[in-house]
């Protein structure tokens, strides 16, 4: 029933390390919400489930926690449910969740003959007689990704996360996603073992479109949590990367790539969890203070902040893949992978991979771009609002609750060979070879790609150094006595006050302006001239907002078709007798028309009369006359 | 190890030299005075001198981030490939961490600009962020290119493969990663046709847009960042581009790569004269030529082979 191999004990240790943090903020957060039985029932139920999926030995197991999973925290999210978004986020996260589920049984129907209490071995001699495992591979996909939230299954990710309580926001975004990357690794190799080349390519470019989008419309983001969450698809879509680099030198047979690259994407996936959690935490004690989302009422918190101000810098340092923070780390090995592509012999495969690289250095480059504006408009420059002015540091619960998760980011940064020796235990678990001797050569200082002529990176030493130099020129600082005099900052003769400070929006300008193709942004300028001059105004006001491209094309427009649908579905509900009979009689007239087609009766003349007939009859008898 | 030491000492020191020659090599050709080549280190000693003064709006960020926008450039020193055979040097590090570390200096001077609150800093941020994200997929695919031809990904190798074994069969592709890295060299260092150093006018600054509250010893700082920053995309053209004199003698190895490093100057301010500052949203028009060559170049390395 339940299966305690390496594997599902590094995810729970993955769980253990989001959710222990995330209990001591969310008590710190308790007095701040109004139904406090239903959240604790549910917030406990949600930890315990989240454990209960990935140490679950047979489907039916599975299936009930990952369900219980999903219901408890779309309870969550209705939490406080004041707001009429807030409901509507959680129906959409229900239907996509819903809509991955229905994926996920149909897999599990198939690989277990119906017998769901079968354990993962006997799955996969069945699957392995199955005459389509491409469709396997989809089901799978589908109802995982949906969870992961990877394009075009992204949508629900930046309504959802924002609308929950923040310590739910931390677990959903840093441990629930992470829960379905733990089923990819699950059952594409307990189960559907031999895998074709196409589906690491799959995985491999939905993980590079993942990456760029999530990072665009983060770009874009004023709501601070809902930038967050398009961070989440960013690094889905950069674990993705990793994981179908490992499938793709799999196939291709160089196995010690394929198992460097997993221990990139396991890497990055504990990354995630540690600074993705610690982001919305201390998203959450801002918004706790100044009880608004939106970042362009915040400024100069870290004056008032310090410590969740210092929690979100080692977290925003971390997550932009600057050296030497952990996700530098794990981007770096999911980089090196993709370098030592130049071993693949197949011409073109080997002619794509560099425009992954492009897209994973992009994302870095717009990463970077975008917390530089997620914490210079919330922490630095004055306060823009009252609301700003009178926040203050957030009780101790929450505040021990950001250091314990601050601490789990350092870990993974100093302690890498550490945590890289467990990735490549559970990797030996799932039948691979050993490599950590192989990344780590000599000792833990260096940390060697395995490809030929690889890179090599010391993270402590660069630490070391990083702190050194800049501790000794801080203390030659000192030494000099350099006088220091405050003074109002230079502005042209002008003041400077809230209002001249760039604000988000116009932080992100240029690179909105750039992807205008993609933003299709809509703008509403008005101002209100003085005597006609078009540049004398005694008032302005901008405003921007973003489509979101995926959801309008995908979502909106199949709800538009399924409304049409319904509406003829409903039409038909509401006819009179007479033409229900007419009905009956234009499909028997179907039937014995199309009798002569499946006898191999077959003549085109024959075949426009009957259509004739068939029009005739269904315009006169069902139709009828439009009134 | 010496010879490693003192080459650092000797870039450290060439840096301001540099900068001032290329100002100094512009206004000969303007027809006006040059400035001295010591300029730099007058305005050095001058700013060491002066009391800093900071904002009042400014947090804790404005008093720790000068020191971190220099010390990733000073440990990317220690990795650049050896002027000299024979010479002590870093052979592992890759041009990832190279890029991360440039990063991490620019990821804290953007947020210098934000700290003072004043509107200045704020667009000089916003420019370079835009700029910079544009820069580094560019940056990664050339030396990713680059270290294909030298058989290592680790940047130091590589330069000293390359000095052994110059790829004359592979020098198409050498060529456009060349120009690929030259391009980003003037991106990267807010040099004319991205951003104008020496501007005082708002709607066209960049980097000094992010530094206009910061004086005194700060400022002291942050010009030898930039000046830094400078001589280290100089030294990485130098060594990977120009891979030729490192076999001689230490001093003339030494003074062959000086050499180089001045003619690189002398390029860059041929092209400042030469070229007008493009509008910002001209730039990327300017970097995607940069993606171009180094795909152009992975594509010919891997197709032709040439």
């Amino acid at each position: 029933m339940f299966i305690f191999d390496t594997l599902s004990l590094v995810f729970v240790a993955l769980i253990l390390f989001g959710a222990i943090p995330n209990i001591f903020y969310s008590t710190g957060y308790l007095p701040h919400i109004q139904r406090k039985t239903h959240y604790q029932l549910h917030y406990f139920a949600f930890i315990f489930s989240m454990i209960g999926v990935v140490v679950s030995a047979n489907a039916l197991v599975f299936l009930f926690f990952w369900e219980l999973m999903s219901l408890t925290s779309w309870q969550l999210i209705l939490t406080e449910a004041k707001e009429k978004s807030t409901i509507e986020a959680a129906r959409f996260y229900f239907i996509m969740t819903h809509f991955g589920f229905v994926f996920l049984l149909l897999f599990f129907l198939i690989i277990t003959d119906g017998n769901l209490d079968i354990d993962f071995a006997s799955m996969k001699l069945i699957a392995s007689h199955f005459a389509y495992p491409t469709l396997l591979f989809f089901f799978l996909l589908l109802g995982f990704l949906s969870k992961a939230g990877a394009v075009p299954l992204h949508v629900w990710l930046p309504y959802a996360h924002p609308a929950a309580p923040s310590p739910v926001s931390a677990l959903m975004s840093g441990v629930m996603l992470k829960v379905a990357i733990y089923g990819m690794f699950r059952f594409l190799f307990d189960v559907l073992y031999p895998w074709p080349l196409e589906w690491g390519i799959t995985i491999l470019t939905l993980g590079a479109l993942s990456s760029l989008i999530g990072v665009l419309y983060a770009l874009s983001e004023h709501d601070i949590k809902a930038l967050l969450a398009n961070h989440s698809i960013e690094n889905i879509g950069i674990i993705l990367i990793g994981f179908g680099m490992g499938m793709i030198f799999d196939t291709l047979g160089l196995y010690t790539l394929s198992t460097f690259a997993f221990i990139a994407a396991l890497f990055h996936t504990f990354n995630h969890m540690s600074f993705k959690s610690l982001l919305f935490m201390s998203a959450g004690a801002v918004l706790h203070q100044t009880h608004t989302k939106n970042m362009e009422k915040y400024g100069g918190l870290i004056k008032v902040m310090p410590i969740t101000a210092l929690a979100f810098l080692i977290a925003a340092i971390s997550i932009s893949a600057l050296p030497p923070s952990n996700g530098f780390l794990s981007e770096w090995m999911i980089f090196q992978s993709m370098l030592s592509s130049s071993h693949i012999d197949n011409i073109s495969l080997k002619l794509a991979i560099p425009f992954a690289i492009f897209a994973l250095a992009m994302t870095g480059g717009l990463a970077i771009a975008c917390f530089v504006k997620a914490y210079g408009i919330t922490f630095l420059g004055l306060h823009r609002s009252t609301n700003a002015k009178h926040a203050h540091e957030v009780n101790f619960w929450m505040k021990s609750g950001m250091v314990l998760m601050a601490f789990v980011v350092l870990s993974l940064m100093l302690f890498t060979p550490f945590y890289i020796e467990w990735f490549d235990k559970v990797l030996v678990g799932l039948g691979r070879n050993s490599v950590y001797g192989q990344i780590f050569p000599n000792g833990i200082w260096n940390m060697h790609s395995v490809g030929i002529n690889g890179g090599i990176v010391s993270p402590l030493i660069l630490f070391i150094s990083l702190l050194g130099v800049t501790a000794l020129m801080m203390f030659a600082y000192k030494v000099f006595g350099v006088k220091t005099r405050v003074h109002n900052a230079w502005a042209c003769g002008y003041k400077t006050s809230a209002k001249t400070q760039y604000t988000a929006t116009g932080f992100a300008g240029p690179i909105r302006r750039f992807f205008n193709w993609l933003y299709k942004p809509d703008e509403h300028f008005e101002k209100q001239t003085i005597a006609g001059h078009e540049t004398k105004f005694s008032s302005s006001s901008y405003e921007v907002h973003v489509k979101p491209l995926f959801e309008k094309v995908f979502y909106r427009s199949v709800a538009k078709a399924v409304n049409f649908m319904s509406y003829w579905v409903y039409r038909l509900a509401h006819f009179e007798q007479t033409r229900y009979s007419a009905m009956i009689f234009n499909i028997m007239l179907i039937v014995l028309f199309s009798y002569r087609v499946f006898s191999n009766e077959f003549s085109w003349a024959t075949f426009v009369l009957e259509f004739i007939v068939m029009m005739i009859s269904v315009k006169i008898l069902i139709i009828g006359d439009r009134k | 190890m010496i010879l490693y030491l003192l080459s650092i000492v000797l870039l450290v020191l060439l840096a301001p030299i540099l900068l001032s020659y290329i100002k100094a090599t512009k206004m000969v050709l303007l027809f006006k005075r040059p400035i001295s080549i010591f300029q730099g280190y007058r305005n050095f000693a001058k700013l060491m001198h002066k009391e800093t003064i900071i904002s009042k709006e400014t947090s804790a960020i404005t008093s720790y981030a000068p020191f971190l926008v220099l010390s990733p450039l000073i440990v990317t020193m220690f990795f650049l490939p050896p002027i000299v055979v024979g010479s002590y040097y870093v052979s592992f590090v890759d041009a990832f961490t190279i890029t991360g570390l440039i990063s991490l200096s620019t990821f804290f001077l953007m947020l210098l600009g934000l700290d003072s609150a004043s509107a200045f800093g704020g667009m000089g941020s916003s420019r370079e962020a835009f700029i910079s994200a544009l820069v580094e997929p560019a940056m990664v695919l050339t030396i990713f290119s680059v270290s294909l031809m030298a058989g290592n990904l680790g940047v130091g190798q590589a330069g000293v493969n390359l000095a052994e074994h110059f790829p004359k069969e592979h020098m198409a592709s050498f060529l456009f990663a060349g120009i690929s890295f030259f391009i980003l060299l003037i991106a990267e260092n807010g040099r004319i046709p991205v951003d104008n150093p020496e501007t005082h006018l708002e709607l066209t600054m960049v980097h000094e847009a992010m530094i206009l509250d910061l004086t005194g010893v700060y400022l002291a700082i942050i010009e030898s960042a930039a000046s830094i920053k400078f001589i280290i995309f100089a030294s990485l053209f130098a060594s990977l581009f120009m891979p030729f004199g490192l076999e001689f003698s230490a001093p003339i190895a030494i003074l062959i790569f000086i050499v180089k490093l001045f003619i690189i100057a002398t390029a860059v301010a041929l092209l400042e004269v030469n070229t007008a500052k493009l509008r910002l949203f001209k730039i990327p028009n300017l970097l995607g030529l940069a993606i171009v060559f180094a795909f152009l170049s992975l594509i010919t390395f891997y197709v032709l082979g040439a």
